[in-house]
């Protein structure tokens, strides 16, 4: 049998089901929203659709209206239909896969199960979106080819941006059901997928709850406030700035205080049970409705003072009361944000001897411990548990990488001095000689098993390909402190940034070419690629300016005409040499990132896709081709056999695209503005990103790969200039533009409309490039573009002049 | 030299752009219904009409090919009949009017009709493909200056308020509002449209109707509600989408003859034509306009302010309308509020919120003008209006009392 999700239905329209319908929607599945008629309903509203869709609609608005967006593109949403329980009920019965994501109460889900049970149809398979409560239970009355049917899919919110898709087998659940469902989120929805068991709250909310619940047993033990604990646990801990008490307030107060009176009601035998005794100070905070975000306060308020001053204020949990909140300050945490990685600012921290370090190895300590005790309780492996943290709670490091920065051994030996007690498992794998919880070797990671003692190998999606094992494996063919290039075997090579940002500089221009030359000797195909991390991660931010910039400051020009020239070569090379050249950019794609996938031949792009030619923002216009290659996109999209009457309409959108510095929020709105053509494809999971790539690379020389062909392009000439100094003249009286953004805006319309030709003339691609030199050149020679590129090199933010 | 005389004078509504009740109809048809009606309503027949000018702004792709001539056809006029398209943007209505005057003063016709016609849904402001000289908006780029943009000059160069701007925007929606309800309107032919309408099937189906209103006037708006419309021209600007005329859809029209040609078809005139004039001004400034055109109206035709009656001055934005009104000292709100029984400007309300179907409105507001000259037996009555890329333009209206 094959299966397939053709239809899929959402039951619970709030901001978790609003968010999973989104990405079902995205990802091109016809989705049923699903939520109650209200409640209250008079007898005149009851015959009124509007009343009756009212709360799916309210549902449907807040997920359109989210920001972050939900939704990567608005379009999308024509593939939700919304439906109520007591009109649409029947519309279930079509549907290939249910998620159920009403409220947490187990009655009201084991109900809805049942009559799903009756008219599911017999190959779909229903989930639940619990955070906690048994799947065994709410399944309890249903016949057993639902149970076979049936497991847990817990998303985290929100649900377009959180990497973490939990996967629960219920106690019935056919295995070709839960494979199924594993690889439709792993490569449909982009999930990382993490296997849970059927355990209260699961793993990440099991671990982020006990992480929360001992920081506020803390705050008394140790003395320490709301503000400090979040000036800690931010970003000097490979963790997001939202920290602990922010992060909280964000999820909504009523949400944990439910998951702790959970976890403490169902987990009877949980060695730490007590810390799940909610503090009386934090249930008189719910009482208050005190709720978080959503109630404008929670650890946090933010107040106006009388002369319209903001004031951040933040709970002291012992009164009740706010005060004002202060920006507190620790040697140990002010020196740990100097190192480059998050596992030497954790280890410099825990080990430091300030307040601050003794309360993060308490907590770390508290926290590892309780992590290898719920081996194999709450998952089978360290692996489950550390994705889970750093795909749901966006951790740089999960408990177990974390302890390994630490280091296990001494940090073992600090907790029997200081009375903790200390998991078997972990004794044993010291005893063995094991002294840490992963490894890597030959390219390969391994993970030591908890279970049953020693190391196994890590594995992974086999459409995954992991640069950083191949550069183990000693498949890093040449290589320079920016940039590498990788065999990705079959005759695939990756050229892979590693600068800052992946920035593009003079070393990495040089090395395109030199790649070129060495794969067309050597191989069939290129991927640009990188595997960066972070979220949303860079593929490049753009290029180098401090080079270009050092030039301009002693005069340079002709060096830097030089280096365009250089630029624009290489780039040529690459696009026409005979060999395939796929760009695989994600998350930021900015400036000379975004040009050099505009040149590729087919762009293998994330859906998660900031990208743009943002050169305005640093005095610059684009020197890279990205105006040419996007223009000819353009061109490209309209048949030959169809005169285009209006090149301004192609033109218009182009030019505002640089003028702008637009940048996409999707890979759907790359589309859209044409950076990405049909022929190019949107891969959900970033994890497979280069897989997908040399995939691509490798069908493209399948095909019968021919390079494209060297012709001359119209252009929409001197016409857009007039256009252009028109309706300058009404930004600039309008105050919508700055001089010398004006000035740069009307050297982005020369160049991008190709010259002073008239309308329609046929230029080489040799005009263009000496135009765009030029241009670029007499932006360097300004005093302003050089304060311009100056500034946004000090403050990452541009300068309006 | 002969008299011209209006022997009748209508329009069809004014229809909001996009949004409004034209927005889906031909504009040639609009233009048809126009025709059609003048000459029912004129009881004059068809054949003797020897040509038709009509005033559009844009005249391209639907409003091309000379729609003058196309639209005379279709409205059922003879191959004699003649047609042609006039453009002096917003004045082309007005123009059209005062060329076929001319023809008939100068012996060279005895009846034509002048009108106007503008689809802004259909055809956009600016017209399809806007090619601005590329060394002459270089160099001076004025005369191709959003219009937006003149406002916001008129207003911070001659200190109008924004305050000022939406009162003066409120008082013609009021006015207009009073004027719907009192059916002030008798110029109005009742229109037939289209619109296009999705049904449950997923097609559209093509509907027929007839329209018969202003479909912009607002008897809501409110001062308040005014103060809160962000600007929309400038960051920060005063000029607004509650203080700036509509762009509107809509189509008009003016049967002219000579006096023998009145009393050979027996018809009793409306308005003589006496004059008509335009005067340059600064480009980017070019709202100003009719505080030039006027006085030069006036003295060419020796009369006074005070001699007349009633004013048309179109407001293309409350900014320039009101330092037009402060320079031709008829500022004083007596002359302009919907309080005010004795009020000359824009007595039902302007464009503001009737709309301002650019090249339509010479034609359009010579109908209202007509019609309100001879309800209130007012003996002198001036159109005027300001024109992009820097004229004004200014005509007066005599009203035939004996006949």
């Amino acid at each position: 049998m094959v299966r397939r999700i053709e239809k899929a239905a959402v039951i619970g329209s709030g901001i978790m089901g609003g968010g999973i319908a989104a990405l079902l929607a995205d990802a091109g599945v016809e989705t049923l929203l699903f939520d109650i008629v209200p409640f209250n309903l008079t007898d005149e509203e009851k015959k009124d659709p509007k009343a009756r869709y009212r709360i799916v609609q309210a549902g449907f608005d807040n997920m359109m209206k989210a920001k972050p967006a939900l939704i990567m593109d608005k379009s999308n949403a024509s593939r939700i239909s919304l439906c109520n329980l007591e009109d649409d009920f029947d519309k279930l019965k079509d549907c290939d896969l249910i998620v159920e994501v009403v409220v947490e109460n187990l009655k009201i889900k084991q109900e809805l199960f049942q009559k799903i049970d009756k008219i599911r149809k017999p190959t779909a398979v229903v989930t639940s979106n619990t955070s906690g409560l048994p799947l065994k239970e709410m399944s309890k009355n249903c016949s057993d080819a639902f149970k076979e049917h049936f497991m847990g899919t817990h998303f985290f919110n929100p649900v377009r941006y959180m990497h973490l898709l939990e996967l629960i087998p219920g106690e019935k659940t056919k295995k070709e059901v839960l494979d199924f469902i594993a690889e439709f989120g792993e490569k449909r929805l982009g999930k990382g997928i993490v296997w849970a068991k059927d355990t209260p709250n699961f793993i990440g909310n099991r671990i982020g709850v006990h992480e929360i619940m001992t920081v506020m047993q803390l705050l008394e033990s140790e003395g320490i406030t709301i503000d400090e604990v979040d000036a800690i646990m931010g970003p000097a801990m490979g963790r997001p700035k939202t920290a602990v008490f922010k992060l909280s307030d964000m999820v909504g107060l009523d949400t944990i205080h439910h998951l702790a009176e959970n976890s403490y009601e169902l987990l009877k035998n949980d060695e730490r049970r007590d810390v799940y005794k909610v503090p009386a100070w934090f249930n008189k905070m719910i009482e208050n409705k005190w709720l978080g975000d959503k109630t404008k306060q929670g650890f946090y308020k933010k107040e106006k003072t009388a002369d319209g001053k903001k004031l951040s204020l933040v709970l002291d949990p012992a009164k009740l009361e706010y005060r004002e909140a202060a920006k507190p300050e620790f040697e140990s945490v002010s020196a740990a944000k100097k190192l480059p990685t998050a596992a030497e600012k954790i280890k410099a921290i825990v080990w430091g001897n300030d307040k601050a370090a003794k309360f993060a190895w308490k907590l770390s300590a508290l926290g590892a411990i309780y992590a290898a005790n719920r081996i194999p309780e709450i998952a089978d492996s360290i692996v489950e548990i550390d994705n889970a943290m750093t795909w749901g709670y966006n951790l740089e490091l999960g408990p177990f990488q974390a302890w390994d920065a630490i280091g296990v051994k001494e940090s073992v030996e600090r907790m029997e001095k200081e009375g903790m007690k200390v998991p078997e498992n972990v004794k044993k794998m010291l005893a063995s000689g094991a002294t840490s919880f992963y490894k890597v070797e030959n390219g390969k990671e391994f993970y030591y098993d908890l279970v049953n003692g020693g190391y196994k190998e890590i594995k992974k999606s086999a459409a995954a390909i992991s640069l950083f094992n191949l550069k183990g494996a000693g498949k890093e063919i040449k290589k320079n402190e920016s940039v590498s290039l990788i065999d990705l075997g079959d005759d695939v090579f990756c050229i892979e940034f590693h600068t800052k940002m992946n920035a593009i500089n003079g070393q990495i221009v040089d090395f395109i070419a030199d790649a070129t030359d060495f794969v067309l000797k050597n191989g069939a195909g290129i991927v640009i690629g990188n595997q960066a991390g972070g979220m949303p991660g860079a593929f490049s931010a753009g290029g180098d300016l401090a080079y270009m910039g050092s030039l301009a400051k002693e005069k340079k020009w002709s060096e830097i005409d030089k280096f365009i020239a250089n630029v624009h070569a290489g780039l040529m090379k690459a696009k026409y040499a005979p060999i395939p050249v796929v760009a695989a950019p994600y998350g930021m794609t900015l400036g000379g990132g975004c040009e050099v996938c505009l040149n590729a031949d087919r762009i293998v792009a994330h859906s998660e896709l900031y990208m743009g030619l943002v050169e305005i923002g640093a005095g610059l216009l684009p020197g890279g081709l990205g105006m040419l290659n996007l223009w000819k996109k353009y061109i490209k999209s309209v048949p030959k056999a169809a005169k285009i009457t209006d090149l301004a309409g192609l033109f218009l959108p182009c030019f505002m695209a640089v003028a702008q510095a637009q940048v996409t929020m999707s890979a759907f709105e790359a589309q859209k503005k044409g950076f990405l053509t049909a022929k190019d494809r949107v891969v959900f999971n970033r994890d497979l990103l280069i897989g997908e790539a040399k995939k691509e690379v490798l069908r493209m020389i399948d095909e019968g790969y021919a390079p494209p062909k060297k012709e001359k392009f119209v252009v929409i000439g001197r016409e857009a200039m007039g256009m252009v100094e028109a309706e300058m003249l009404n930004m600039r009286i309008g105050m919508y533009i700055t001089p010398h953004m004006e000035f740069i805006a009307k050297k982005i319309a020369f160049v991008m409309s190709g010259g002073d030709v008239p309308s329609g003339t046929e230029i080489t691609e040799e005009q263009w490039m000496k135009q765009e030199r030029e241009a670029f050149v007499e932006l360097w020679q300004t005093e302003n573009t050089q304060k311009m590129a100056a500034h946004i090199l000090q403050t990452g933010k541009p300068l309006f002049i | 030299m002969r008299d011209a005389y209006i022997v009748q004078a209508v329009r069809t509504p004014g229809c909001r752009r996009g949004k409004g009740a034209f927005a889906q109809t031909r504009p040639e048809d609009l233009l048809v219904t126009a025709l059609q009606g003048l000459m029912e309503r004129a009881k004059v027949d068809k054949k003797v009409v020897e040509d038709v000018m009509v005033g559009c702004a844009f005249p391209e792709a639907e409003q091309g090919l000379n729609v003058g001539r196309i639209a005379a056809l279709m409205a059922g006029f003879p191959i004699d009949t003649c047609g042609a398209t006039v453009n002096r943007f917003c004045s082309s209505g007005l123009e059209a009017i005062a060329i076929q005057a001319m023809r008939i003063q100068a012996g060279w016709a005895d009846v034509a009709i002048g009108g106007g016609l503008e689809s802004m849904s259909i055809v956009p402001m600016g017209g399809n493909m806007p090619r601005p000289h590329p060394y002459w908006a270089k160099q001076k780029p004025d005369v191709y200056i959003s219009m937006g943009i003149t406002a916001e000059n008129v207003a911070n160069r001659y200190k109008i308020t924004r305050q000022q701007q939406d009162e003066f925007g409120y008082h013609s929606q009021m006015k207009a509002a009073e004027a719907q309800k009192n059916k002030m309107f008798d110029e109005i032919v009742p229109t037939k449209a289209v619109k296009y309408v999705p049904q449950p099937d997923g097609t559209l189906k093509k509907e027929e109707f007839i329209q018969d209103f202003d479909d912009g006037v607002r008897p809501d708006t409110t001062l308040e509600g005014l103060a809160k419309l962000k600007p929309a021209f400038a960051a920060f600007g005063s000029v607004t989408a509650g203080n700036s005329s509509q762009t509107t859809d809509g189509a008009a029209a003016a049967l002219i003859m000579s006096e023998e040609a009145c009393r050979k078809y027996g018809v009793k005139p409306l308005v003589k034509i006496v004059a008509y004039t335009v005067a340059g001004v600064e480009p980017d400034e070019m709202g100003v306009g009719p505080a030039y055109a006027i006085p030069k109206l006036l003295k060419m035709t020796g009369k006074d302010m005070k001699d007349i009656g009633l004013f048309e001055i179109n407001e293309a934005f409350a900014s320039q309308a009101i330092y037009c009104a402060q320079q031709l000292g008829i500022a004083d709100p007596k002359e302009w509020t919907v309080d005010s029984k004795t009020r000359r400007i824009n007595v039902n309300g302007g464009a503001i919120a009737l709309g301002h179907p650019l090249g339509c409105t010479g034609a359009k507001l010579a109908a209202q003008l007509v019609n309100m000259m001879v309800k209130k037996g007012v003996k002198y009555g001036v159109e005027s209006m300001c024109i992009g890329g820097g004229m004004g333009a200014a005509a007066l209206f005599e009203l035939v009392e004996k006949w």
